[in-house]
Protein backbone atom coordinates (compact mmCIF):
# COMPACT_ATOMS: atom_id res chain seq x y z
CA UNK A 1 0.00 0.00 0.00
CA UNK A 2 1.64 3.61 -0.76
CA UNK A 3 0.64 4.63 2.57
CA UNK A 4 3.16 2.39 4.11
CA UNK A 5 5.83 4.44 2.73
CA UNK A 6 4.55 7.23 4.99
CA UNK A 7 6.93 7.03 7.97
CA UNK A 8 5.17 6.46 10.89
CA UNK A 9 7.11 8.79 13.63
CA UNK A 10 8.56 6.99 16.66
CA UNK A 11 7.40 9.01 19.78
CA UNK A 12 4.09 8.11 18.84
CA UNK A 13 4.39 4.66 18.22
CA UNK A 14 6.04 5.06 21.91
CA UNK A 15 3.10 6.79 23.09
CA UNK A 16 0.89 4.30 21.63
CA UNK A 17 2.37 1.01 22.88
CA UNK A 18 3.22 2.48 26.35
CA UNK A 19 -0.55 3.21 26.91
CA UNK A 20 -2.11 -0.02 25.56
CA UNK A 21 -0.08 -2.12 27.65
CA UNK A 22 -0.68 0.04 30.89
CA UNK A 23 -4.38 -0.20 30.13
CA UNK A 24 -4.47 -3.92 29.61
CA UNK A 25 -2.58 -4.47 32.87
CA UNK A 26 -4.66 -2.47 34.64
CA UNK A 27 -7.47 -4.23 33.39
CA UNK A 28 -5.69 -7.46 34.64
CA UNK A 29 -5.38 -5.92 37.84
CA UNK A 30 -9.02 -4.95 38.16
CA UNK A 31 -10.67 -8.36 36.85
CA UNK A 32 -8.72 -9.79 39.73
CA UNK A 33 -9.28 -7.17 42.49
CA UNK A 34 -13.32 -7.38 41.82
CA UNK A 35 -13.05 -11.46 42.16
CA UNK A 36 -11.27 -11.23 45.47
CA UNK A 37 -13.70 -8.41 46.58
CA UNK A 38 -16.47 -10.73 45.70
CA UNK A 39 -15.21 -14.06 46.74
CA UNK A 40 -13.67 -13.26 50.06
CA UNK A 41 -13.74 -11.29 53.27
CA UNK A 42 -10.47 -9.57 52.55
CA UNK A 43 -11.53 -6.14 51.79
CA UNK A 44 -10.70 -2.70 52.86
CA UNK A 45 -14.41 -2.10 52.86
CA UNK A 46 -17.10 -4.81 51.99
CA UNK A 47 -18.36 -5.20 48.34
CA UNK A 48 -21.57 -4.82 49.72
CA UNK A 49 -21.54 -1.73 51.66
CA UNK A 50 -19.85 -0.02 48.57
CA UNK A 51 -22.46 -1.24 45.60
CA UNK A 52 -25.41 0.04 48.33
CA UNK A 53 -24.11 2.96 49.11
CA UNK A 54 -24.05 4.25 45.22
CA UNK A 55 -27.09 2.15 44.58
CA UNK A 56 -28.58 4.33 47.49
CA UNK A 57 -27.26 8.01 45.86
CA UNK A 58 -24.82 8.62 49.25
CA UNK A 59 -22.21 11.37 48.21
CA UNK A 60 -18.66 9.92 48.82
CA UNK A 61 -18.33 12.12 52.13
CA UNK A 62 -20.95 10.01 53.21
CA UNK A 63 -19.62 6.43 52.15
CA UNK A 64 -16.53 7.43 53.45
CA UNK A 65 -17.74 8.54 56.36
CA UNK A 66 -19.06 5.25 56.98
CA UNK A 67 -15.44 3.74 56.53
CA UNK A 68 -12.95 5.82 57.64
CA UNK A 69 -14.88 8.62 58.90
CA UNK A 70 -13.46 11.08 56.33
CA UNK A 71 -12.92 11.85 52.48
CA UNK A 72 -9.52 9.84 51.53
CA UNK A 73 -7.70 13.03 50.08
CA UNK A 74 -5.22 10.76 48.29
CA UNK A 75 -4.36 7.56 47.10
CA UNK A 76 -5.74 5.05 50.04
CA UNK A 77 -5.42 1.93 47.79
CA UNK A 78 -1.72 2.24 47.82
CA UNK A 79 -1.82 0.77 51.67
CA UNK A 80 -4.32 -1.66 50.74
CA UNK A 81 -2.93 -3.57 47.55
CA UNK A 82 -3.77 -7.09 48.40
CA UNK A 83 -7.18 -6.04 49.27
CA UNK A 84 -10.44 -6.69 46.50
CA UNK A 85 -10.96 -3.04 46.59
CA UNK A 86 -7.74 -2.05 46.68
CA UNK A 87 -6.32 -3.89 43.70
CA UNK A 88 -9.63 -2.75 41.62
CA UNK A 89 -8.85 1.22 42.34
CA UNK A 90 -4.71 0.29 41.82
CA UNK A 91 -5.90 -1.76 38.71
CA UNK A 92 -7.87 1.43 37.65
CA UNK A 93 -5.33 3.94 38.47
CA UNK A 94 -2.69 1.80 36.95
CA UNK A 95 -4.24 2.04 33.50
CA UNK A 96 -4.80 6.25 33.94
CA UNK A 97 -1.66 6.55 35.02
CA UNK A 98 -0.17 4.86 31.74
CA UNK A 99 -0.48 8.40 30.15
CA UNK A 100 2.63 9.97 32.21
CA UNK A 101 5.33 7.31 31.45
CA UNK A 102 3.65 8.11 27.71
CA UNK A 103 4.41 11.48 27.90
CA UNK A 104 7.51 11.45 29.41
CA UNK A 105 9.10 8.95 26.97
CA UNK A 106 7.55 10.52 23.56
CA UNK A 107 8.80 13.59 25.05
CA UNK A 108 12.22 12.50 25.13
CA UNK A 109 12.31 10.40 21.71
CA UNK A 110 11.26 13.93 20.40
CA UNK A 111 14.12 15.85 22.24
CA UNK A 112 16.45 13.21 21.13
CA UNK A 113 14.97 13.46 17.41
CA UNK A 114 15.74 17.30 17.86
CA UNK A 115 12.19 18.44 17.93
CA UNK A 116 12.90 20.23 21.25
CA UNK A 117 9.36 22.56 21.31
CA UNK A 118 6.58 19.52 20.95
CA UNK A 119 9.52 17.27 23.10
CA UNK A 120 8.64 20.32 25.72
CA UNK A 121 5.14 20.84 24.94
CA UNK A 122 4.80 16.50 25.87
CA UNK A 123 7.10 17.15 28.78
CA UNK A 124 4.41 19.97 29.98
CA UNK A 125 1.71 17.75 29.40
CA UNK A 126 3.24 15.15 31.64
CA UNK A 127 3.78 17.73 34.60
CA UNK A 128 0.06 18.58 34.15
CA UNK A 129 -1.22 15.12 34.46
CA UNK A 130 1.13 14.46 37.35
CA UNK A 131 -0.10 17.80 39.25
CA UNK A 132 -3.61 15.94 39.32
CA UNK A 133 -1.62 12.63 40.38
CA UNK A 134 -0.11 13.77 43.35
CA UNK A 135 -3.43 15.97 44.15
CA UNK A 136 -1.54 18.97 44.18
CA UNK A 137 -4.36 21.23 43.86
CA UNK A 138 -6.61 21.33 47.05
CA UNK A 139 -10.28 20.29 46.58
CA UNK A 140 -11.51 21.04 50.28
CA UNK B 1 0.55 -6.48 20.49
CA UNK B 2 -1.87 -4.78 19.65
CA UNK B 3 -2.24 -1.60 18.01
CA UNK B 4 -0.75 -2.55 15.34
CA UNK B 5 -2.40 -5.92 14.76
CA UNK B 6 -5.09 -4.38 15.68
CA UNK B 7 -4.53 -2.44 12.43
CA UNK B 8 -3.93 -5.04 10.53
CA UNK B 9 -6.60 -7.52 11.45
CA UNK B 10 -9.22 -4.12 10.63
CA UNK B 11 -7.28 -3.72 7.08
CA UNK B 12 -7.97 -7.51 6.83
CA UNK B 13 -11.37 -6.98 7.63
CA UNK B 14 -11.94 -4.44 5.36
CA UNK B 15 -10.86 -6.63 2.31
CA UNK B 16 -12.94 -9.82 3.31
CA UNK B 17 -15.70 -7.54 3.65
CA UNK B 18 -15.38 -6.60 -0.04
CA UNK B 19 -15.60 -10.28 -0.83
CA UNK B 20 -19.56 -11.78 -1.17
CA UNK B 21 -20.68 -14.57 1.57
CA UNK B 22 -21.90 -12.85 4.79
CA UNK B 23 -22.04 -15.93 6.97
CA UNK B 24 -17.85 -16.59 5.60
CA UNK B 25 -17.50 -12.83 6.87
CA UNK B 26 -18.70 -13.27 10.14
CA UNK B 27 -16.79 -16.06 11.43
CA UNK B 28 -13.80 -14.97 9.21
CA UNK B 29 -14.37 -11.12 11.46
CA UNK B 30 -14.54 -13.30 15.00
CA UNK B 31 -11.36 -15.72 13.94
CA UNK B 32 -9.36 -12.42 12.85
CA UNK B 33 -10.47 -10.85 16.15
CA UNK B 34 -9.07 -13.93 17.88
CA UNK B 35 -5.97 -14.78 16.22
CA UNK B 36 -5.00 -10.83 15.78
CA UNK B 37 -5.61 -9.51 19.31
CA UNK B 38 -5.03 -12.48 21.64
CA UNK B 39 -4.73 -10.07 24.54
CA UNK B 40 -8.55 -9.47 24.19
CA UNK B 41 -9.59 -12.77 23.77
CA UNK B 42 -7.63 -13.44 27.26
CA UNK B 43 -9.01 -10.62 28.75
CA UNK B 44 -13.21 -11.54 27.72
CA UNK B 45 -12.18 -15.30 29.17
CA UNK B 46 -11.05 -13.72 32.58
CA UNK B 47 -13.97 -11.64 32.58
CA UNK B 48 -16.49 -14.25 31.95
CA UNK B 49 -14.74 -16.66 34.00
CA UNK B 50 -14.24 -13.87 36.98
CA UNK B 51 -17.71 -12.92 36.90
CA UNK B 52 -18.68 -16.55 37.10
CA UNK B 53 -16.79 -16.93 40.24
CA UNK B 54 -18.30 -14.05 41.33
CA UNK B 55 -21.54 -15.41 41.01
CA UNK B 56 -20.93 -19.03 42.09
CA UNK B 57 -18.36 -18.16 45.19
CA UNK B 58 -20.40 -15.16 46.25
CA UNK B 59 -19.58 -13.87 50.09
CA UNK B 60 -21.38 -10.74 49.85
CA UNK B 61 -23.82 -10.32 51.82
CA UNK B 62 -27.47 -8.55 51.28
CA UNK B 63 -28.03 -5.41 53.16
CA UNK B 64 -31.43 -3.44 53.14
CA UNK B 65 -31.49 -2.29 49.16
CA UNK B 66 -29.76 -4.91 47.68
CA UNK B 67 -29.77 -9.10 47.81
CA UNK B 68 -26.16 -10.29 46.79
CA UNK B 69 -27.98 -11.27 43.52
CA UNK B 70 -28.89 -8.14 42.78
CA UNK B 71 -25.76 -6.87 43.42
CA UNK B 72 -23.63 -9.01 41.13
CA UNK B 73 -26.42 -8.41 38.06
CA UNK B 74 -25.65 -4.65 39.10
CA UNK B 75 -21.82 -5.70 37.96
CA UNK B 76 -22.40 -8.20 35.31
CA UNK B 77 -25.04 -5.76 33.81
CA UNK B 78 -22.61 -2.64 34.35
CA UNK B 79 -20.23 -4.56 32.11
CA UNK B 80 -22.55 -5.10 29.16
CA UNK B 81 -23.90 -2.29 28.99
CA UNK B 82 -20.16 -0.57 29.09
CA UNK B 83 -19.55 -2.85 26.25
CA UNK B 84 -22.86 -1.84 24.69
CA UNK B 85 -22.13 2.42 25.28
CA UNK B 86 -18.16 1.69 23.48
CA UNK B 87 -19.06 -0.09 20.52
CA UNK B 88 -21.98 2.76 20.30
CA UNK B 89 -19.68 5.54 20.79
CA UNK B 90 -16.98 4.10 18.72
CA UNK B 91 -19.33 3.60 15.72
CA UNK B 92 -20.54 7.19 16.15
CA UNK B 93 -17.36 8.18 16.38
CA UNK B 94 -18.18 10.05 19.77
CA UNK B 95 -16.89 9.60 23.77
CA UNK B 96 -18.64 7.00 25.71
CA UNK B 97 -19.15 9.42 28.41
CA UNK B 98 -21.72 11.80 26.23
CA UNK B 99 -23.77 8.44 26.56
CA UNK B 100 -22.84 7.75 29.78
CA UNK B 101 -23.13 10.28 31.99
CA UNK B 102 -26.46 12.00 30.53
CA UNK B 103 -28.56 8.93 30.97
CA UNK B 104 -27.25 8.45 34.73
CA UNK B 105 -27.43 11.43 35.67
CA UNK B 106 -31.10 11.93 34.27
CA UNK B 107 -32.23 8.83 35.24
CA UNK B 108 -30.78 7.14 38.55
CA UNK B 109 -30.67 8.42 41.87
CA UNK B 110 -26.63 8.05 42.24
CA UNK B 111 -24.61 11.03 43.43
CA UNK B 112 -23.54 13.41 40.40
CA UNK B 113 -20.13 13.34 41.46
CA UNK B 114 -19.79 9.25 41.80
CA UNK B 115 -21.67 9.15 38.10
CA UNK B 116 -18.85 11.86 36.65
CA UNK B 117 -15.97 10.07 38.46
CA UNK B 118 -17.24 7.00 36.46
CA UNK B 119 -18.35 8.75 33.46
CA UNK B 120 -14.47 9.72 33.00
CA UNK B 121 -14.20 6.41 32.93
CA UNK B 122 -16.32 5.50 30.48
CA UNK B 123 -15.02 8.74 28.30
CA UNK B 124 -11.61 8.20 28.58
CA UNK B 125 -10.49 4.22 28.23
CA UNK B 126 -11.77 3.32 24.58
CA UNK B 127 -9.69 6.92 23.96
CA UNK B 128 -6.91 5.45 25.49
CA UNK B 129 -6.82 2.09 23.76
CA UNK B 130 -7.45 3.93 20.58
CA UNK B 131 -4.21 5.38 20.70
CA UNK B 132 -1.85 3.50 19.41
CA UNK B 133 -3.54 2.37 16.47
CA UNK B 134 -4.35 6.04 15.57
CA UNK B 135 -0.60 6.92 16.38
CA UNK B 136 0.11 3.97 13.63
CA UNK B 137 -1.98 5.04 10.73
CA UNK B 138 -0.58 8.49 11.33
CA UNK B 139 -4.37 9.98 11.27
CA UNK B 140 -3.28 11.13 14.82
CA UNK B 141 -0.85 14.00 14.82
CA UNK B 142 1.41 14.05 17.68
CA UNK B 143 2.57 17.64 16.81
CA UNK B 144 -1.68 18.49 16.95
CA UNK B 145 -1.95 16.63 19.89
CA UNK B 146 0.87 17.92 22.31
CA UNK B 147 -0.15 21.30 20.91
CA UNK B 148 -3.73 20.98 21.94
CA UNK B 149 -2.65 18.76 24.97
CA UNK B 150 -1.35 21.76 26.89
CA UNK B 151 -4.53 23.91 26.91
CA UNK B 152 -7.09 20.94 27.07
CA UNK B 153 -5.35 19.27 30.13
CA UNK B 154 -4.93 22.83 32.26
CA UNK B 155 -9.09 23.00 31.39
CA UNK B 156 -9.39 19.71 32.57
CA UNK B 157 -7.82 19.76 35.89
CA UNK B 158 -9.19 23.73 36.84
CA UNK B 159 -12.94 21.66 35.24
CA UNK B 160 -12.31 18.97 37.59
CA UNK B 161 -11.48 20.95 40.57
CA UNK B 162 -14.35 22.87 40.29
CA UNK B 163 -16.54 20.31 39.82
CA UNK B 164 -15.90 19.15 43.20
CA UNK B 165 -16.33 23.06 45.12
CA UNK B 166 -19.31 22.95 43.59
CA UNK B 167 -20.70 19.91 44.49
CA UNK B 168 -19.46 20.59 48.02
CA UNK B 169 -20.65 24.29 48.31
CA UNK B 170 -24.03 24.30 46.82
CA UNK B 171 -24.92 20.56 47.63
CA UNK B 172 -28.21 20.02 45.92
CA UNK B 173 -28.81 23.23 44.61
CA UNK B 174 -25.43 22.62 42.64
CA UNK B 175 -26.40 19.15 41.54
CA UNK B 176 -29.54 20.48 40.52
CA UNK B 177 -27.49 23.20 38.15
CA UNK B 178 -25.01 20.86 36.78
CA UNK B 179 -28.29 18.61 35.54
CA UNK B 180 -29.85 21.56 34.01
CA UNK B 181 -26.53 22.89 32.47
CA UNK B 182 -25.45 19.83 31.03
CA UNK B 183 -29.26 19.25 29.76
CA UNK B 184 -28.61 22.15 27.02
CA UNK B 185 -24.99 20.94 26.40
CA UNK B 186 -26.32 17.72 25.48
CA UNK B 187 -28.68 19.02 22.96
CA UNK B 188 -26.02 21.29 21.58
CA UNK B 189 -24.50 17.90 21.38
CA UNK B 190 -27.33 16.04 19.42
CA UNK B 191 -27.80 19.38 17.05
CA UNK B 192 -24.16 18.98 16.04
CA UNK B 193 -24.48 15.28 15.47
CA UNK B 194 -27.61 15.64 13.80
CA UNK B 195 -26.30 18.63 11.36
CA UNK B 196 -22.70 16.98 10.93
CA UNK B 197 -21.51 20.63 12.84
CA UNK B 198 -21.06 21.75 8.77
CA UNK B 199 -17.64 19.16 8.80
CA UNK B 200 -15.75 19.12 5.56
CA UNK B 201 -13.89 16.20 4.56
CA UNK B 202 -10.80 17.95 3.21
CA UNK B 203 -11.02 21.69 4.62
CA UNK B 204 -9.03 24.28 2.53
CA UNK B 205 -8.13 27.26 4.30
CA UNK B 206 -8.45 30.68 2.73
CA UNK B 207 -5.64 31.92 4.67
CA UNK B 208 -2.86 30.41 6.60
CA UNK B 209 -1.35 32.37 9.70
CA UNK B 210 2.58 32.46 10.42
CA UNK B 211 2.35 31.04 14.00
CA UNK B 212 0.95 27.23 12.55
CA UNK B 213 3.57 27.81 9.87
CA UNK B 214 6.04 28.81 12.44
CA UNK B 215 4.28 25.51 14.78
CA UNK B 216 4.56 23.12 11.76
CA UNK B 217 1.28 21.91 12.33
CA UNK B 218 1.05 20.25 9.37
CA UNK B 219 1.04 16.04 8.00
CA UNK B 220 0.24 13.76 5.59
CA UNK B 221 -1.76 10.34 5.67
CA UNK B 222 -3.27 7.67 3.74
CA UNK B 223 -6.44 8.37 2.52
CA UNK B 224 -7.78 4.71 1.10
CA UNK B 225 -11.33 6.31 -0.61
CA UNK B 226 -9.29 8.84 -2.88
CA UNK B 227 -6.18 6.35 -3.08
CA UNK B 228 -3.44 9.03 -2.40
CA UNK B 229 -1.74 10.51 0.42
CA UNK B 230 -3.52 13.71 1.60
CA UNK B 231 -1.44 16.96 2.74
CA UNK B 232 -2.69 19.43 5.29
CA UNK B 233 -2.18 22.07 7.20
CA UNK B 234 -3.78 23.38 10.41
CA UNK B 235 -4.19 27.06 11.04
CA UNK B 236 -5.43 29.33 14.02
CA UNK B 237 -3.25 27.78 16.29
CA UNK B 238 -3.65 30.25 19.13
CA UNK B 239 -7.30 30.86 18.59
CA UNK B 240 -8.24 26.72 18.70
CA UNK B 241 -5.83 27.11 21.87
CA UNK B 242 -8.00 29.25 23.55
CA UNK B 243 -11.01 26.84 22.66
CA UNK B 244 -9.27 23.82 23.70
CA UNK B 245 -8.79 25.14 27.32
CA UNK B 246 -13.02 25.87 27.72
CA UNK B 247 -13.42 22.47 26.08
CA UNK B 248 -11.05 20.81 28.70
CA UNK B 249 -12.89 22.42 31.68
CA UNK B 250 -16.15 20.86 30.50
CA UNK B 251 -14.65 18.02 29.57
CA UNK B 252 -13.35 17.58 33.47
CA UNK B 253 -16.44 19.46 34.66
CA UNK B 254 -19.27 17.29 33.10
CA UNK B 255 -17.37 14.06 33.42
CA UNK B 256 -17.85 13.33 29.77
CA UNK B 257 -15.50 13.91 27.25
CA UNK B 258 -17.18 15.90 24.32
CA UNK B 259 -15.72 14.05 21.57
CA UNK B 260 -17.92 16.26 18.68
CA UNK B 261 -17.01 19.68 20.05
CA UNK B 262 -13.18 18.66 19.67
CA UNK B 263 -13.55 17.29 16.61
CA UNK B 264 -15.50 20.20 15.33
CA UNK B 265 -12.50 22.59 16.89
CA UNK B 266 -10.29 20.75 14.85
CA UNK B 267 -12.19 20.96 11.39
CA UNK B 268 -14.05 23.67 11.40
CA UNK B 269 -11.57 26.25 13.28
CA UNK B 270 -8.34 24.55 12.78
CA UNK B 271 -9.02 23.27 9.31
CA UNK B 272 -7.98 19.65 9.74
CA UNK B 273 -9.56 17.07 7.64
CA UNK B 274 -12.18 15.46 9.31
CA UNK B 275 -10.24 11.96 10.24
CA UNK B 276 -7.45 13.47 10.99
CA UNK B 277 -9.59 15.25 13.94
CA UNK B 278 -11.66 12.64 15.18
CA UNK B 279 -8.55 11.03 15.54
CA UNK B 280 -6.87 13.51 16.90
CA UNK B 281 -9.46 14.39 19.47
CA UNK B 282 -9.80 10.69 20.47
CA UNK B 283 -6.49 11.16 21.90
CA UNK B 284 -6.93 14.31 23.14
CA UNK B 285 -10.00 13.25 24.62
CA UNK B 286 -7.95 10.15 26.58
CA UNK B 287 -5.22 12.63 28.05
CA UNK B 288 -8.14 15.49 29.48
CA UNK B 289 -9.86 12.81 31.05
CA UNK B 290 -6.50 11.04 32.64
CA UNK B 291 -5.91 15.00 33.72
CA UNK B 292 -9.07 15.80 34.73
CA UNK B 293 -10.18 11.88 37.08
CA UNK B 294 -7.33 12.17 39.31
CA UNK B 295 -9.30 14.94 41.17
CA UNK B 296 -12.06 12.80 41.44
CA UNK B 297 -9.73 10.01 42.51
CA UNK B 298 -7.81 11.56 45.51
CA UNK B 299 -10.93 13.28 46.47
CA UNK B 300 -12.38 9.21 46.74
CA UNK B 301 -15.55 9.74 44.42
CA UNK B 302 -14.08 7.32 42.52
CA UNK B 303 -15.48 3.88 43.92
CA UNK B 304 -13.51 1.12 42.31
CA UNK B 305 -16.00 -1.82 42.66
CA UNK B 306 -18.98 -0.05 40.61
CA UNK B 307 -16.47 1.67 38.40
CA UNK B 308 -14.52 -1.50 37.87
CA UNK B 309 -17.30 -3.40 35.04
CA UNK B 310 -17.34 -0.13 33.13
CA UNK B 311 -14.22 -0.05 32.63
CA UNK B 312 -13.77 -3.77 31.34
CA UNK B 313 -16.42 -2.81 29.11
CA UNK B 314 -15.06 -0.29 27.41
CA UNK B 315 -11.82 -1.65 26.59
CA UNK B 316 -13.54 -4.68 25.10
CA UNK B 317 -16.33 -3.01 23.84
CA UNK B 318 -13.90 -0.43 22.08
CA UNK B 319 -11.74 -2.91 20.73
CA UNK B 320 -14.91 -4.83 19.35
CA UNK B 321 -16.62 -1.67 17.87
CA UNK B 322 -13.60 -0.88 16.03
CA UNK B 323 -13.71 -3.95 14.00
CA UNK B 324 -17.63 -3.96 14.05
CA UNK B 325 -17.05 -0.59 12.28
CA UNK B 326 -17.12 -1.87 9.05
CA UNK B 327 -20.32 -3.66 9.18
CA UNK B 328 -22.90 -1.74 11.11
CA UNK B 329 -24.05 1.50 9.16
CA UNK B 330 -22.72 4.59 11.28
CA UNK B 331 -25.59 6.52 10.28
CA UNK B 332 -28.31 4.59 11.70
CA UNK B 333 -26.21 4.33 14.86
CA UNK B 334 -26.19 8.04 14.74
CA UNK B 335 -29.86 8.45 14.75
CA UNK B 336 -30.24 6.27 17.46
CA UNK B 337 -27.63 8.31 19.45
CA UNK B 338 -29.21 11.30 18.86
CA UNK B 339 -32.54 10.17 20.05
CA UNK B 340 -30.91 9.09 23.23
CA UNK B 341 -29.33 12.56 23.69
CA UNK B 342 -32.70 14.40 22.90
CA UNK B 343 -34.46 11.82 25.81
CA UNK B 344 -31.83 12.24 28.58
CA UNK B 345 -31.59 15.85 28.00
CA UNK B 346 -35.18 16.47 28.24
CA UNK B 347 -35.15 14.62 31.87
CA UNK B 348 -31.69 16.52 32.79
CA UNK B 349 -33.31 19.97 32.35
CA UNK B 350 -36.47 18.50 34.14
CA UNK B 351 -34.24 17.57 36.91
CA UNK B 352 -31.93 20.05 36.57
CA UNK B 353 -34.96 22.89 37.32
CA UNK B 354 -36.60 20.74 39.97
CA UNK B 355 -33.04 20.64 41.85
CA UNK B 356 -31.49 24.16 41.08
CA UNK B 357 -35.26 26.05 41.68
CA UNK B 358 -37.90 23.64 43.02
CA UNK B 359 -39.67 23.94 39.99
CA UNK B 360 -41.12 20.56 39.25
CA UNK B 361 -42.16 19.47 35.57
CA UNK B 362 -44.77 16.79 35.24
CA UNK B 363 -43.79 13.96 32.93
CA UNK B 364 -40.15 14.47 32.39
CA UNK B 365 -39.78 15.71 36.00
Amino acid sequence: MPGEKLKVPFAGLIYGQIIYWGVMLGCLIVVFGSVIAFTTRHNFAPASYWISSVWRGDSPARIWQGITGALPMGHWYFSHLTTGDGMSAFGISLGVFSVVPALFLSSAVLFKEGDRFYGLLALICGFIVLTGVLGLIPTG
Amino acid sequence: MAPAELDSAVSEEKEADAKPGKQRRSKGTLKRIVTSVPELTLLILLILGGYLLMAVFSKVQGTQDLTPTSMWLIIAGSFLISTAIAIIAVVAGIGGGVIFTPIMLGFTSMDSLVIRATGLVVAMFSGLISSGPFMKSRLANLRVVFFCGVPITVGALAGSVCAIYLHDALGAVGDGMVRLSLGILMLVIAYFLLTGGGKTEYPEPEHIDALSVKLGLNGSYWESSLGKIVDYQLVRALPGALIFILLGFIGGFFGMGGGAFLTATLNLVMMAPVKIAAACSGVLLAISNATAIWTYITYGALIAIVVAPWLLGQVVGGILGAHLLIRIRAGFVRKILIVILVLSSLKLIARGVGGAFGIHIPLVG
